[in-house]
């Protein structure tokens, strides 16, 4: 039993960091229907970020979370302005092929500047623990999902009850109705890449105290932050949420009953299911 | 009738002809050259730079000695497939008199096979893999122990400190990783202990806390673990975070031996991880050797960097001897024997192995991020402290 609640705390804990990049990627797809495969890269950035405020500026990580987001913000914007922009009403695989190669010059840049030596990040809270109950939750683990409930919520917030939120959504929902409506669809993409930028570079910031970092950290990232948005339906940010939390418990759960080498491979399984049962994804709405 | 086109091709010709037969012209100017195949970068590059430093001490201590060769290096990232491309630029292109390196295990069983079909010598200075030197290869020699030691040096400490009854074995599942695990599998029964638990992780996941929750659940005496720098020093922080809390943490080599990992204090502390070398082993010259190394790279060595700095002496006056020539160098590392700071070398056939140094492996402790020698005791500097206090 406590193992099992030991697995089910863990997976609640990383699928959070799993579902701010998933959000950041499924709003981007909901406003532009573009998928960013520089999604994880962009979350490398964040963790360059982190880590040289950390050993240059003695910035603690999660506190540098306030610099990293509006940074990587602009940083998003800019990418979506000189790059994404030109490519939106071209061919879908065009545009995969614009944010893989986007994705590619980002981490080799970083191989370049950095080398791919792999960092480790030191606090004085990476190993720190609270214990409840015979259970132990992993301080910087909780902090950060504390941390990614907050941003969620403050983006649910922004999404639902400001007027720009609802020109996102509504630009989401119809781009050219939107845009009869008299919505900036323009300033609304920048605006929603940028947003998407800033979560994937947080959840950098969130994860460099209890991972390592190198430049080739983001594909593996991208890959799940992919699996997580289709699973919760493609531009759903509820989904979202929801699918970087299950697939963060069912790896959990696979590590510690099936092994921890068979963990991704029951990921996968569980994600073809879903597909095959509900083929828009959890909360999805079928396009068709 | 010559066309312009056919005189494009003539002139390809020539082109190819003159590359050819370039490598062949280079061989007889300079000094002799010895090829090194190193992690320089990619996720082995911490221990890779260790060997660096081995590999520059050898070569100044070579060129004090009269002896000068040429270094080329080539960057395996890691990788066996970059390695094996490495190892034949070096065969052919740069027409090497012997090879030193890898150092990962994947990497050299890889290069091994490579240098076999090349006749070319190559010495493996710290890759652990018993298959490596079980292949009857007639080119590849060892200097380090292969990965049985690994294990049983460590379980045979433990079994002399304390009463340990059970075990639980955690390993990454690369060619290292498998190959040491396996070795613990075979060997804890033999001594008694029972295995609790059996673990093989892939590498590179940010979360490895269900599965030692579930090694915890458990509840073993011993935990052995075999990892490289990045993983080792996550493994043991999550092993804290959960209150993973055994008689002892056993390491096998690798990343439980490096400074990065003795540098995290918080979790570093008491573990017993099995090395090639330490400098206060009592070894010809490697307390001195150690203080050197100190001096010029400002951090403790470790066995990785004595490994690397032996081989490339040994291979340096093996080379200088035979002239630069292939066969007689292998005949000079077969015949030869040296006592250095590895203690003494000699490749020799027992055991199923061929061309092996029979290395004895030693156990370190770590405390305050300071490395003792604690096993076996003809070597030991220091008593280990045993069992491990529990987590502050």
């Amino acid at each position: 039993m406590i193992v099992f609640l030991q697995s089910l705390i863990s997976g609640v804990l990383i699928g959070g960091v799993y579902a701010l990049v998933g959000i950041g990627l499924t709003l981007v797809f909901g406003v532009m229907r573009v998928i960013n495969f520089a999604q994880g890269d962009l979350l490398m950035v964040g963790m360059y970020l982190t880590y040289f405020l950390f050993k240059l500026g003695g910035v603690d990580p999660f506190v540098s979370v306030l610099i990293v987001l509006p940074v990587m913000f602009f940083f998003g914007a800019f990418l979506q302005r000189v790059f994404i922009e030109r490519m939106l009403g071209a061919l879908p695989q065009n545009q995969i092929l614009l944010t893989i190669g986007l994705g590619l010059v980002l981490s080799n840049t970083a191989m370049m500047l950095f080398t791919s030596d792999y960092r480790i990040l030191s606090t004085s809270y990476s190993s720190g623990s609270y214990k409840l109950l015979g259970l132990s939750v992993s301080q910087p683990l909780l902090v950060s999902f504390l941390i990614t409930a907050a941003v969620t919520g403050a983006l649910y917030w922004f999404l639902l009850r400001t007027e720009t939120g609802q020109a996102v959504r509504a630009t989401a929902q119809d781009r050219e109705a939107a845009q009869l409506m008299g919505i900036d669809v323009r300033r609304t993409s920048m605006l929603a890449f940028g947003i998407g930028a800033a979560l994937a570079g947080a959840a950098g910031a969130l994860v460099s105290p209890t991972y390592y970092i190198f430049p080739q950290v983001g594909s593996a990232f991208t890959l799940k932050a992919f699996v997580v948005v289709v699973l919760g339906g493609m531009g759903s940010v509820v989904g979202a949420t929801l699918g970087g939390v299950l697939i963060g418990v069912s790896e959990s759960l696979a590590a510690a009953y099936l092994g921890s080498g068979v963990k991704e491979l029951l990921v996968y399984v569980l994600f073809l299911v879903v597909l095959l049962v509900r083929p828009a994804g959890l909360l999805g709405k079928s396009r068709v | 009738m010559p066309g312009p086109v056919s005189r494009l091709l003539a002139a390809l010709a020539a082109l190819v002809v003159a590359a050819v037969a370039l490598p062949a012209c280079k061989k007889s100017s300079g000094p002799i050259r010895i090829g090194i195949i190193n992690s320089v970068t990619g996720p082995e590059a911490p221990i890779g730079e260790l060997m660096t430093n081995g590999y520059l001490m050898a070569q100044d201590d070579l060129k004090k000695e009269g002896i000068d060769i040429a270094i080329v290096t080539e960057d395996d990232t890691g990788k066996p497939q970059v390695a094996m491309s490495g190892l034949e630029k070096l065969a052919t292109r740069d027409n090497v008199a012997a090879i030193v390196g890898p150092y990962p295990s994947s990497s050299s069983n890889a290069a091994a096979k490579l240098a076999e079909k090349y006749k070319l010598p190559i010495l493996i200075p710290a890759a652990s893999k018993e298959e490596i030197t079980r292949q009857n290869y007639q080119w590849v020699f060892r200097i380090n122990a292969p990965t049985n030691l690994y294990s049983s040096v460590v379980i045979d400490l433990a079994l002399a400190s304390g009463q340990p009854k059970t075990i639980a074995i955690i390993a990454e599942n690369t060619d290292f990783g498998t190959s040491a695990a396996a070795t613990a599998r075979l060997y804890a029964p033999k001594k008694g202990l029972t295995i609790v638990a059996d673990e093989a992780y892939s590498k590179g996941s940010p979360d490895y806390r269900s599965m030692l929750s579930q090694v915890k659940a458990k509840n073993p005496d011993l935990v052995f673990l075999v990892s490289y720098v990045a993983d080792a020093i996550l493994l043991m922080r999550q092993s804290r975070e959960i209150g993973l809390s055994p008689q002892a943490f056993l390491g096998g080599g690798a990343g439980f031996g490096t400074p990065q990992f003795a540098a995290e204090k918080d979790v570093s502390g008491f573990m017993l991880a099995s090395t090639q070398w330490t400098d206060d082993s009592g070894w010809p010259g490697a307390k001195e050797w150690g203080v050197r190394y100190q001096a010029r790279f400002n951090k403790e060595a470790t066995y990785h960097a004595a490994c690397a700095y032996e081989a490339l002496r040994i291979m340096g006056e093996t080379v200088a001897k035979a002239g630069g020539d292939r066969e007689k160098t292998r005949a000079g590392l077969k015949g030869g024997a040296w006592d250095g700071i590895m203690g003494k070398v000699k490749f020799e056939d027992y055991d199923g192995y061929q061309n092996q140094n029979n290395h004895p492996m030693l156990v370190q402790q770590i405390v305050d991020g300071q490395f003792a020698t604690v096993w076996p005791s003809q070597f030991a500097a220091k008593k280990a402290v045993y069992p491990h206090p529990g987590w502050k």
